[in-house]
């Protein structure tokens, strides 16, 4: 095999070089990007989920309140029992584990969304200390509160104020910007876990649709080993009931519907058109480009070249040729998904975890989270795309090849 | 066969489907001749070159090649002993056109493991002898008949064989790149006691080698 010999063959030979590389390019370049899209549509389906520090939310329906005063529990979200919280936070495969405590306070003079959350915890709420806007992070053991910032904007609270959640003071810790980062467990205050908890169990209205003890809560978040989410998700259903509500990012992809399984499937579809028509390309030019050379392979055995120097030149020529379409089918396929990457996406975010009641001003909208679609060709890919290329220039390479190397130079040659 | 003969065949016979094209050849060629096939179009003298080469393996009879018997030889050991043994010259000089003339001087060393240096400097020195070194970096699309032909006969020389067949070698030129291309032909023989067995139907240009050979309807007539 001489590597000169082959750029030479390929330089000179431009007309079939180019047709042979660009429909390869192209085909590479719908393949990769069609699954970049696709990717980028399971990517996207994550980052509800991933805003919020977790792989899975857990929560249980239950009955609707029947006297809206004081603490109140969400139908969406009722009580999720200590002794379940135990058996699900030690599930195989669980890697991180939060719970918190979602309650609407019913005021006298106002309506609050109120989230207990553990400070500590990097798990669920806890990611949103890096949205504070002002002041500091709610810290373990000190009865503080976290004011979300358009609701402290409404009710003037600054840090170093105080507020007053049924009955209870306390001193505000800090501003929090809660928007910017999820859509899922946001609320109007931020208490300690242990401080909702005694709010929960201390309230009839709690009570009376669905008992709760201080050590229980009602939303838990979940961190996933990688490739354990739907096994995890199966076995929390299990033990949780008919009436939990498991998200996972399966569970949102499904809520995009038809635009993804339209894209999961085209991309599919478009995918094994695109390397069928690529090795009909690569096959048709290379078959044409072999004829041509019929009289040149019949030189090369007539001065010495043997069956194994004529097949390793022309698979080594073929591979290269592929190699160099792969190539440039992956720039194509970098530039179609930066220009893609400019797409945005809204997801749907299901009713039961949107924690502002329907009865609010917009709490019966429909809740999107919106995001630039995250198209990227991942370094996996273009592997596999560039490799799939080269076993294309091998296979049909070799498959042509091996059939041209067995003419005998004296056939050739009686008829040049 | 003796240890004079280069070559020597023996109730050589080729047939294409029915048509008998070499009949019942028997011929030796010794060490340093130079040996002109002649003979009309159609009378078989290509094909018999084909056979005495290795290029062509005959429906029946022998051939002994060097010393070698390589009738019943496969395509890839015929392939190896030709790159070893022969050099080839051809009307058409199907010269690689990708190729630049030093290049194609070395084709026959390319899947031989050798350096691309020694390749280079070997291919070089025979296109000195052909007076061609000027042209060594051109593609045989700028190169003229002669130019071209001189080519040819390089590369038929890159692996020192011991006989060189060539096939209406002056078949494309005029007549005084002819002159010339038999003149070095006719040096080579000389001056390094190559083997030559030469294909024309160019009775002058026959003239010039050791010994005639005439062919008619595929028979060795003398």
């Amino acid at each position: 095999m001489d590597l000169h010999y082959m750029v030479k063959e390929l330089w000179y030979r431009k007309r079939r070089t180019l047709t042979a590389t660009i429909g390869l390019a192209v085909g590479m370049a719908i393949l990769i990007t069609m699954n970049a899209l696709s990717s980028a549509y399971t990517e996207a389906a994550r980052m509800p989920l991933k805003e919020i520090g977790a792989d899975i939310t857990v929560q249980r329906a239950g009955d609707v309140p029947e006297d809206l005063t004081g603490p109140v529990f969400a139908c969406s979200a009722v009580t999720i029992r200590k002794n379940e919280i135990e058996r699900i936070s030690t599930l195989p495969g669980v890697q991180g584990f939060a719970q918190a405590l979602l309650v609407w306070v019913f005021d006298a003079d106002r309506f609050a969304i109120v989230l207990g959350i553990d400070p500590s915890n990097p798990v669920g709420p806890g990611v949103l200390r890096t949205q504070l806007t002002d002041g500091r992070f709610l810290e373990k053991g000190k009865k503080q509160a976290l004011v979300e910032a358009s609701f402290a904007k409404n009710f003037n609270l600054k840090t170093g104020d105080t507020v007053t959640v049924a009955g209870r003071t306390y001193p505000v810790a800090g501003i929090v910007d809660a928007s910017r980062a999820t859509k899922i467990a946001v609320a109007h205050i931020y208490l300690p876990m242990e401080e909702v908890q005694k709010m929960a169990a201390a309230s009839k209205q709690v009570q009376a649709v669905s008992p709760f003890d201080k050590d229980d809560a009602n939303i838990l978040f979940i961190k996933a080993a990688p490739g354990q989410i739907d096994a995890l998700a199966h076995s929390i259903k299990d033990i949780m009931g008919d009436k939990a509500s498991v998200a996972t990012p399966a569970s949102f992809l499904k809520r995009l519907g038809s635009l993804f399984a339209l894209s999961d499937n085209f991309s599919l579809v478009t995918s094994l058109i695109a390397v069928v028509v690529t090795l009909l390309i690569v096959l048709k030019t290379m078959a044409a480009n072999l004829t041509e050379r019929t009289g040149e392979i019949g030189i090369l055995k007539a001065v010495g070249w043997s069956n194994g120097n004529v097949v390793s030149q022309l698979v080594g020529e073929s591979i290269l040729q592929c190699f160099i379409g792969g190539i440039l089918g992956l720039l194509f396929a970098i530039l179609a998904a930066s220009a893609l990457g400019f797409m945005q996406v809204s997801i749907p975010i299901p009713w039961e975890m949107s924690p502002t009641p329907h009865f609010l001003p917009g709490g019966g909208d429909p809740a999107f989270k919106t995001l630039r679609l995250p198209v990227h060709v991942s370094w996996k890919l273009a592997g596999v795309a560039i490799l799939l290329s080269s076993l294309i220039g091998a296979v049909i390479g070799g498959f042509l090849s091996r059939r041209i190397a067995r003419i005998k130079p004296s056939e050739v040659l009686r008829y040049e | 066969m003796n240890n004079h003969h280069i070559i020597s065949a023996t109730d050589l016979n080729k047939d294409f489907d029915s048509l008998q094209v070499v009949k019942g050849v028997n011929l030796d060629v010794n060490k340093g001749e130079f040996v002109a096939i002649v003979g009309k179009s159609g009378s078989g003298k290509t094909t018999l070159l084909s056979l005495l080469s290795g290029l062509e393996r005959p429906s029946s009879g022998r051939v002994i090649l060097d010393g070698r018997d390589i009738t019943d030889s496969s395509e890839n050991e015929l392939a190896l002993f030709r790159r070893d043994t022969v050099g080839f010259v051809f009307q058409s000089f199907h010269l690689i056109p990708t190729l630049s003339a030093w290049e194609n001087v070395a084709l026959p060393l390319f899947p031989v493991k050798i350096s691309a240096e020694k390749r280079r400097e070997r291919a070089l020195e025979l296109l000195r002898q052909m007076e061609m070194e000027h042209r060594a970096e051109h593609r045989p699309s700028t190169l003229s008949g002669g130019e071209k032909q001189r080519v040819a006969i390089a590369r038929a020389l890159i692996n020192n064989p011991k006989i060189v067949f060539a096939d209406e070698p002056t078949g494309n030129l005029d007549s005084a790149t002819t002159d010339a291309i038999l003149e070095i032909l006719k040096c080579l023989h000389a001056d390094n006691g190559l083997s030559l067995v030469m294909v024309t139907h160019d009775l002058d240009l026959a003239e010039s080698s050791d010994r005639i050979i005439r062919m008619q309807d595929g028979e060795v007539l003398s």
